[in-house]
């Protein structure tokens, strides 16, 4: 058994993982909500808010704007604008057209639309194929407490994070349009009636969740230093594994289940010998379990099908 | 007359085909492209000729089989002087059994499977396993493979195929990432280098690595795969061919269209999907592990996750749940980027920008599965 302050220094990390996590994987559970469908492209739109941001930064940085305190609000701004537009511009070609349409070809419609995104980025940014190095903005250094070490650079990111998740809560439960998103999620028939506009909502929705992913993706440029054109697969493959098992359609859901992927890869890769390398193996066998014992997800409403 | 038509028909296709393989320089080229365009174009604009056609083929079925089998057998013959172009049609057809199993369990049966790169690579490793490190013959390991995707799959699935859609379909992406991980990091599977040297294929003394020899021409040595792969196709395609139009496909038809109105009929949901996704990774077992013999070395990125967008996209462009289209579709779809090698960087962006196209503009495939007849 490892000491206690590994496992308590392994859970920070899983958290700070799990932060960017749940960021993706609220985009998925409200994409879910508005428009029963899974958006696949999710996790590639992740990845382009993570060119997106970097590419910011380096316009600003060769603009003379130095300093990360007005360098970085404008990337995560310019980002989020960035995957947001691209987001709705997705949902309008890919995922709106065929929701009526059976599951299966929404779900392909998108992976391949991740694919063409994808693909975009390794051809069309400058040596696309090559990781990217990201800029360390953040304050570098730290503090040790307890035995555990608590960088700067990783509160910072919490901190980030945890403003955005907050914001996404207001926008949903405190405003105009997060009243029309709930209540399009409930019945979009219903909202039709009580005059809300469904297409301007469906593109609210899709801007928001897609400009989350801009955050996350800017976050992890910053966690891991670099950036990659394949990192939207597993993004947002971990991204739904977290909104399935938070159960798809709630937001509180998807926030616990992105951290809980997070804790759960990190204590993998701390207990089980080589667990860097099987971390994922766990944590997705894990997804698979909950799938099996409890297919609605931890806050997930049981549904019931009527005939 | 018609019989006349029919095969005109079919030799003029296999004809444009190979032309279409072979030409290299500008003006065989050009007038290949032309003549393509014009075959099409005259179809378009003639549906006299298009139901005259269409007529024949329906009434000499047999007569068009034969035909087609018979240039099928012929095609490496016009292809003897590219082995590459011989290997890239093997692969076609193992595309095409790959594309059969995997039709029987999407298009027939509604259980998605994005896990078709696994389920192959779980044949293509096998093979691996059972000739290299336990000194099987691989004939006995190309049979035996399919059984091992066949297991794995009801152990795994068993549990998670009454979930519906959406999560099936996380739980078989999320398979294959675990395939890869492991197949990367396990010892006994060669880790990233994946099995070296698997022995290649001996039937009744023959190697699979000789030149053959037809009509007392010597051909490629991946002829000899090319008419193991036809066989395979052929045979997958019977097979499926014959279970979609048994109760077994209506059943399962029924299950994909409405899953509560089924088991009001007695359809027993779990059965049904368990038993359309067992065969249905036989055969995608299958595929992968005749690809390791003629390849004669697997290892992880062979079956990562784009191959298996790969391999729906062959469903996709050919028409779910159609046995023919799937056939068309493999013969499409690999094919195709091999020609366009300019293209070679674009290939899966072009790739994903087609099926995006498809499945905006003509969703049923390029031929669509055809309205049960009962007769």
């Amino acid at each position: 058994m490892p000491p206690l302050e590994l496992l308590l220094q392994q859970a920070l990390n899983g958290v700070m993982l799990g932060v960017m996590y749940a960021l993706i994987a609220v985009g998925f559970t409200l994409f879910f909500g508005v428009l029963d469908v899974i958006h696949f492209s999710h996790g590639d739109i992740f990845m382009l808010g993570a060119f997106a941001g970097l590419s910011a930064l380096l316009g600003l940085k060769a603009a003379g704007v130095a300093g990360a305190a007005l360098a970085l609000p404008l990337a995560f701004a310019a980002a989020m604008l960035v995957t947001g537009l691209v987001g709705v511009a997705a949902e309008r070609v890919c995922v709106k057209p065929l929701a009526r349409s059976s599951p299966l070809m929404t779900l392909l419609a998108t992976l391949s639309l991740g694919l063409v995104l994808r693909e975009s980025v390794l051809i069309f940014y400058p040596r696309g194929a090559d990781p990217k190095p990201f800029p360390q903005l953040l304050p570098q250094g730290g503090v040790e407490v307890g035995g555990v070490a608590i960088r700067y650079e990783n509160l910072a990111i919490l901190a980030i994070g945890f403003a955005a998740m907050i914001a996404v809560d207001r926008i949903i439960n405190r405003t105009r349009m997060g009243a029309a998103i709930r209540a399009v999620a409930q019945d979009p028939e219903a909202a039709q009636m009580m005059g809300v506009n469904l297409d301007r909502t469906v593109d609210a929705t899709f801007f928001l969740g897609s400009a989350l992913a801009a955050v996350a993706g800017i976050l992890s440029g910053l966690y891991y230093s670099e950036i990659h054109f394949i990192m939207g697969i597993t993004g947002g493959v971990i991204g739904f594994s977290a909104a399935a098992i938070g159960g798809l359609g709630n937001v509180y859901g998807a926030i616990v289940g992105g951290l809980l992927f997070g804790v759960l890869q990190t204590t993998a890769a701390a207990l089980i010998p080589r667990g860097s390398e099987f971390r994922d193996v766990v944590a997705f066998a894990v997804v698979m379990l909950f799938l099996v014992f409890k297919p609605s997800g931890i806050l997930g409403e049981k549904s019931v099908e009527r005939v | 007359m018609a019989l006349v038509l029919v095969w005109a028909a079919e030799l003029a296709v296999f004809a444009l085909v190979v032309a279409g393989i072979l030409a290299e320089r500008p003006l065989p080229l050009a007038a290949t492209g032309l003549a393509i365009v014009a075959a099409a174009v005259g179809l378009r604009l003639r549906p006299g000729l298009r139901r005259a056609l269409v007529a024949a083929f329906v009434a000499h079925r047999r007569a068009a089989l034969a035909g087609g089998a018979l240039l099928a057998l012929a095609l490496p013959l016009a292809l003897r002087a590219s082995p590459y172009w011989t290997f890239v049609a093997a692969l076609a057809l193992l595309y095409v059994t790959i594309g059969q199993g995997l039709n029987l369990q999407i298009g027939t049966a509604g259980v998605l499977n994005l896990a078709g790169a696994a389920f192959a690579g779980l044949g293509g490793y096998s093979v691996g396993l059972l000739t290299v490190t336990a000194g099987w013959p691989a004939w006995l390991a190309v049979l035996a493979a399919p059984w091992v995707a066949v297991i794995v799959g009801t152990l795994l699935f068993v549990p998670i195929l009454k979930t519906r859609g959406h999560y099936l379909a996380l739980v078989t992406i999320a398979f294959v990432f675990i395939f890869n991980i492991l197949m990367n990091n396990f010892e006994f599977t060669g880790g990233p280098q994946g099995i070296k040297n698997i022995p290649t294929l001996r039937l009744f003394g023959w190697p699979f690595t000789a030149k053959p020899s037809l009509l007392g021409v010597e051909l490629p040595a991946h002829a000899n795969f090319y008419y193991a792969a036809l066989v395979m196709a052929s045979l997958t395609t019977l097979v499926l061919r014959r279970l979609h139009d048994s109760w077994l496909g209506l059943t399962l038809n029924t299950l994909r269209d409405d899953e509560i109105a089924a088991r009001c009929c007695g359809v027993s949901i779990t059965r049904g999907k368990l038993l359309a996704f067992c065969i249905g990774n036989f055969f995608i077992g299958l595929g992968g592990a005749l690809y390791a013999v003629m390849v004669g070395f697997v290892s992880p990125p062979d079956f990562d996750f784009g191959y298996s967008l790969v391999m729906l996209s062959v469903i996709i462009i050919g028409g779910v749940d159609s046995i023919p289209g799937v056939v068309l579709g493999a013969c499409l779809l690999l094919p195709l980027p091999e020609r366009f090698r300019f293209l070679h960087e674009y290939r899966l962006l072009l790739y994903g920008l087609v099926i995006v196209v498809m499945l905006l503009y003509r969703p049923q495939g390029l031929w669509p599965a055809a309205i049960r007849r009962y007769r």
